[in-house]
């Protein structure tokens, strides 16, 4: 019987012969000409996968606050500007900010005079900020204090009048309170709020949620709790699972049967809740979620990687391996491995996706992570309760999650699509 | 085509494809005639064209590969000008064709008469089932097939009965040509021998004209009349089956017979060719065989590509694309 | 035309040797079929078997090339393997330079195999996709000459590819399989089989997936290889022309039987059994004046699971008599006016045809 004659004869094609001298690179470069759209599909997904590791590892350089800082006022939406108390002050009396307002042994008035309306919650944030400045100060010793004789009045009028006369140096009200008298007062001014700086909007750029705390930082401290569980658990799944379908599938048998009865088991519960069912019994941490999402996906590993042993053990050249007197663990090393590995190596990008939006279902519903840590899951379970009044608090989480996961899962595809055509070509 | 003679034409055919690289020619401006009643076999290595040739009679389609010049005509009928509801119509009644592997071509879940039967009826609705079916039956049997395997699935035939329903196929529908594409490569030797007498005796009882697509020069010269030889995606040589091989023109012909072993003979030298078939992608300049010809000539056959035509002093049927038979090779040197 | 010897003085065995390299004896390979429950229950406690090697003696002397064809399911390539120990028989003995391979522990069995080697068919296949070539030409001698340094180790693998005339040797050490050409590709296959300077060489169909332009190229080199290495060949193929310009002496395979074996020239000019007959009629000759006009035998391979009784070819043999040939299943016989020419034909060898001297057809 003769055998069919296929392309196995052809010579090597010069273009081969070519881009084998070329460098890394430029192989990348010129792999766009032959992949067209999938080439762009991975170029884009892995721009931004990288740039989710970037901002995973360096928070601190992305995040305006920290992940628990209440610095901002409740429920402000995104884009609108905080609250501040602005300072009022006389046009012509060249005080610009807060700080201006320090007095030094040398002074006339050593405790300035500002005046703030009765009640009003100002006379607080005056106290604070005086008090950071006054500790700055101390601290710079340069002698100046920063100690208000704090003035109150009933009204609005009363207190902007006292500027005005000069009684007081300089007043403490909303920025809603003084817009609504200041044409009766053309002498007064508000340079800054008190804080010192001017007020700018993208303080709070997606707003700030129910405790203050602002949403942007939130969403970029949780991309590394996220981006943590997921590269950890799939590595874990993937170092264990791995091995497992290797020697499976290589020694067959009783060993195969009893493993694969038990991977298929495992593999039957849905994911959810055998991860709620192991977070629950460990305990919330997270090294018990990534262990849990790291169970899940075990028998994944192992399936992809038992079937692609079974059928590479089938393989001519591991028979071939097998006659030049190749011993079983150099045969799965070094023949089976490593045409093993690339099929693997294409769902780990998507098993991180699914990893992460597993974890934050577990997070929120309220299993896994302690409630402190900064995450997107909790955020969302913690916003859905004001989804009408502030939709801001559970939108840009969720979108968080969808735009990571999208990208680890576009690559995953991405690559599967570049990788397994050339490798049957072969 | 005004000769009747002539069942298919094909003219100036090129075919194109896509590879990574570009714009490959996989078929390259080839003219062949078929005659009707006979066997012509074409004989080529892989990246020959052979096979791509086959399937562009067919207008099937193959890949990314497109006839980019050309002409086919059956009959009388210019095929280029049809549509493809219209070639649809001609497959399987006039044109068949048999592949290599037939397991592909029969549909593994359906019992070798109820695909004949289906066939036929496509082609002919004016049969009711049962007339479908009883020749269907006959036909079988008469490819030496016992009738009441005629129920059978594809899986349970053997290689060469599997072969032999898709001669049924065509034969089913009253085919005037079959292309018959590596039939017997996956055959053993017996059962390829059989099959081979079955296409002689199918040539003689229903005038069948077959063109035998195969790299086993062989198999050629046990039922072929006439020979074309393809290289490289171009005719090499054509001729009576007689002529090319006791006296072959062309050097690929020659080098190809003499590498060949052939079994009556007294074990003696094997020629050994030097090189390998090209790369189409980048194919040598000139005449596409010289860096393998032990007989090349240094100023023309690198650069200028000979053309395909008879000889001085050779019979009608010969045609080859040499520069050693052209009359004047010097004067196409100096580019007279 | 340059022309080189690829046959040479085919169809005379060599000095007889006292050990032949190979010994067969009764071996069978049984492969059992997967039956059903149901079927399990019928089959009254015998599991039907692909009985594809099924009765083989045979010996291979050294420095021959032993030629073994047949069509499929002769089960040649599975005698292949059997003689290099990648499958055990499920009876009878295979003996390498007097050893019993199944008396050996699997190191030393392991040890054995720098000394016996294999081709096979799809070189492409044979190669690790993963491993460059220089690496799988070098595998071997690090599993059995591990103290060679790693420069001891390349030195040879460039020798290997210069010997199997692939040159320069470092363009193509460091390059991949799926880098390299058809042509190219079973010479690799060819380098990494020799590196260990092994004795026997069982070539399953070698030359079958190259082109056809480059397979006297192939053969060539093998004939080379054999003087300057001092090999034994083991040739497997279903190409009875091809093994005219190579073997030594030849066997031939019907149904996981030897049904014919001999000196080349014995077997192919004067065939005894009826199969071989048919196998040489069969061949295309690629000389359109000697167009084949022998009939060829009716019907078609039977099924290795369930072979016919008797002389397991008589149900196609033109001269099959009824009565004894499906009745009785010859051994091999000698051959009458023959030398060292054996054929399981009950007709045409052995005592009957001493006897009545039954021309071939």
């Amino acid at each position: 019987m003769n055998l069919p004659l296929q392309e196995q004869e052809t010579p090597v094609p010069q273009w081969e012969e070519e881009l084998a001298k070329v460098g890394f690179v430029r192989r990348l470069l010129r792999a766009r000409k032959w992949y067209g759209a999938d080439w762009w599909f991975v170029a884009i997904s892995s721009v931004m996968v990288l740039g989710f590791i970037v901002v995973a590892l360096f928070p601190q350089w992305f995040a305006p606050y920290g992940p628990h800082e209440q610095d901002g006022p409740r429920f402000l939406a995104p884009g609108d500007q905080p609250d501040l108390p602005l300072l009022i002050v006389r046009a012509d009396s060249g005080f610009t900010s807060l700080e201006d307002l320090a007095t030094g042994p040398d002074s006339e008035v050593s405790r300035p005079p500002i005046a703030v309306v009765r009640g009003a919650p100002t006379a607080g944030s005056l106290r604070e900020q005086a008090a950071l400045i006054d500790d700055e100060l101390q601290d710079a010793d340069t002698g100046m204090r920063l100690r208000p004789n704090i003035q109150r009045f009933d009204t609005v009028e009363e207190v902007l009048q006292s500027v005005q006369d000069g009684e007081s140096f300089a007043a403490v009200m909303s920025s809603v309170q003084f817009e609504e008298v200041a044409d009766q007062f053309p002498d007064l001014e508000a340079p800054t709020d008190i804080s010192g700086g001017v007020a700018s909007a993208g303080d709070f750029t997606l707003g700030t949620n129910q405790i203050g705390q602002d949403v942007l930082s939130r969403l970029i401290w949780g991309t590394r709790i996220a981006l943590i569980i997921g590269f950890s658990s799939s590595l874990v799944a993937l170092f264990l699972g791995v091995p497992l379908g290797l020697v499976a599938g290589y020694a067959g048998g009783k060993v195969d049967r009893i493993m694969t009865v038990f991977m298929d088991s495992l593999y039957a519960f849905p994911g959810l809740i055998l991860a709620i069912a192991i977070t629950a019994v460990l305990g919330p941490s997270v090294l018990n979620v990534i262990i849990a999402i790291a169970v899940l996906y075990i028998p994944t590993y192992y399936r992809i990687v038992r079937g692609q042993t079974l059928s590479v053990k089938q393989e001519v050249y591991v028979e071939a391996a097998r006659s030049i007197g190749a011993k079983a663990g150099t045969i799965l090393r070094r023949y089976i491995y490593p045409n093993v590995i690339p099929s693997v190596s294409i769902i780990f990008s998507v098993n991180i996706a699914d990893a992460i939006i597993t974890g934050a279902g577990l997070s929120f519903l309220g299993l896994g992570l302690p409630p402190s840590t900064a995450d997107w899951g909790i955020d969302i379970a913690r916003g859905q309760e004001f989804i009408q009044n502030a939709w801001w608090l559970v939108t840009f989480p969720g979108l968080a999650i969808m735009l990571v996961v999208l990208a680890f899962t576009m690559l995953g595809e991405g690559l599967t699509e570049i990788l397994n055509p050339k490798l049957r070509d072969r | 085509m005004a000769n009747p003679d002539i069942l298919y034409s094909i003219r100036n055919l090129t075919v194109e494809y896509q590879t990574r690289h570009g714009v490959v020619k996989g078929v390259d401006d080839v003219s062949l005639d078929i005659r009707r009643g006979e066997i012509l076999g074409l004989v080529g290595e892989s990246g020959s064209g052979k096979s791509t040739l086959g399937k562009a009679m067919m207008r099937l389609r193959n890949g990314s590969a497109r006839i980019t010049a050309g002409e086919l005509w059956f009959d009388g009928q210019d095929l280029m000008k049809l549509s493809e509801r219209q070639m649809r119509d001609l497959r399987g009644s006039r044109l068949g064709m048999v592949f290599q592997d037939p397991m592909t071509s029969l549909n593994p879940v359906q019992r070798i008469v109820e695909h004949l039967a289906e066939t036929m009826l496509t082609h002919e609705p004016e049969w009711t089932e049962e007339e479908a079916r009883e020749r269907a039956e006959n036909l079988v049997e008469r490819l030496g097939i016992r009738r009441e395997r005629v129920k059978d699935y594809p899986h349970q035939m053997s290689g060469g009965m599997r072969q032999r329903v898709m001669i049924a196929l065509a034969l089913a529908l009253n085919c005037d040509l079959v292309i018959a594409d590596e039939p017997t490569t996956s055959l053993d030797v017996i059962v390829e021998a059989k099959f081979l007498d079955l296409l002689k005796e199918l040539r003689d009882e229903f005038n069948l004209t077959i063109l035998l697509i195969t790299h086993n020069i062989g198999v050629v010269a046990e039922v072929a009349d006439r020979v074309a030889v393809m290289y490289a995606a171009k005719l090499a040589e054509i001729g009576n089956v007689n002529d090319v091989f006791e006296k072959p023109l062309h050097p690929y012909t020659e080098g190809l017979l003499k590498s060949v072993p052939n079994i009556e003979l007294d074990s003696g030298a094997l020629y050994k060719m030097q090189g390998s078939p090209p790369d189409l992608s980048s194919p040598p300049s000139g005449c596409r065989f010289h860096p393998r010809c032990p007989y090349m000539m240094e100023e023309v056959c690198p650069v200028y590509e000979p053309p395909f035509e008879r000889p001085e002093g050779a019979s009608e049927d010969c045609r080859v694309a040499c520069w050693l038979h052209h009359p004047h090779p010097q004067k196409v040197a100096i580019g007279a | 035309m340059p022309e080189t010897r690829v046959g040479h003085a085919a169809g005379t065995a060599p000095a007889e040797e006292p050990t032949p390299l190979v010994e067969v004896r009764g071996v069978k390979k049984h492969f059992p079929l997967q039956t059903g429950f149901l079927a399990s229950l019928f089959n009254r406690g015998e599991t039907p078997a692909v009985r594809a090697v099924d009765g083989v003696d045979f010996e291979i002397r050294r420095g021959e090339v032993f030629g073994l064809a047949g069509e499929s399911g002769s089960g040649k390539s599975t005698v292949g393997r059997l003689v290099l120990n990648l499958l055990e028989p499920t009876e009878g003995t295979v003996l390498f330079d007097g050893m019993d391979l199944s008396k050996l522990s699997e190191d030393e069995m392991r040890r054995l195999r720098s000394r016996m080697q294999i081709i096979f068919q799809d070189p492409l296949a044979s190669l690790n996709p993963r491993m460059t070539i220089g690496e799988a030409i070098a595998h071997p001698l690090e599993i059995h000459e591990p103290e060679l340094s790693e420069g001891q180790r390349r030195r040879r693998v460039l020798e290997m590819l210069e010997a199997v005339g692939m040159n320069p040797p470092t363009s193509y050490a460091d390059k991949y399989p799926h880098q390299s050409s058809g042509g190219q590709r079973q010479r690799i296959v060819i380098a990494r089989a020799l590196v260990t300077r092994p004795e026997l060489i069982v070539a399953d169909e070698p030359i079958a997936m190259a082109d056809v332009s480059v397979r006297s190229a192939l053969l060539d080199l093998m004939m080379r290889l054999k003087e300057e290495f001092d090999l034994t060949y083991l040739f497997i193929t279903h190409d009875l022309a091809t093994a005219k310009y190579v073997c030594d002496r030849i066997a031939i395979m019907y149904l996981g039987r030897i049904v014919e074996v001999g000196p080349l020239k014995s077997v192919y000019g004067a065939p005894a059994h009826p199969y071989t007959q048919a196998l040489l009629d069969a061949v295309p000759v690629p000389d359109p004046r000697h167009r084949r006009t022998q009939p060829m035998p009716r019907g078609e391979i039977p099924s290795p699971i369930d072979p016919p009784s008797g002389c397991r070819f008589h149900p196609r043999c033109p001269i099959a008599q009824m009565g004894l040939c499906d009745v009785e299943d010859p051994q091999l016989m000698e051959v009458p006016e023959s030398d060292n020419h054996l054929a399981a034909c009950l007709l045409r060898a052995g005592p009957r045809a001493f006897r009545e001297q039954t021309p071939p057809v």
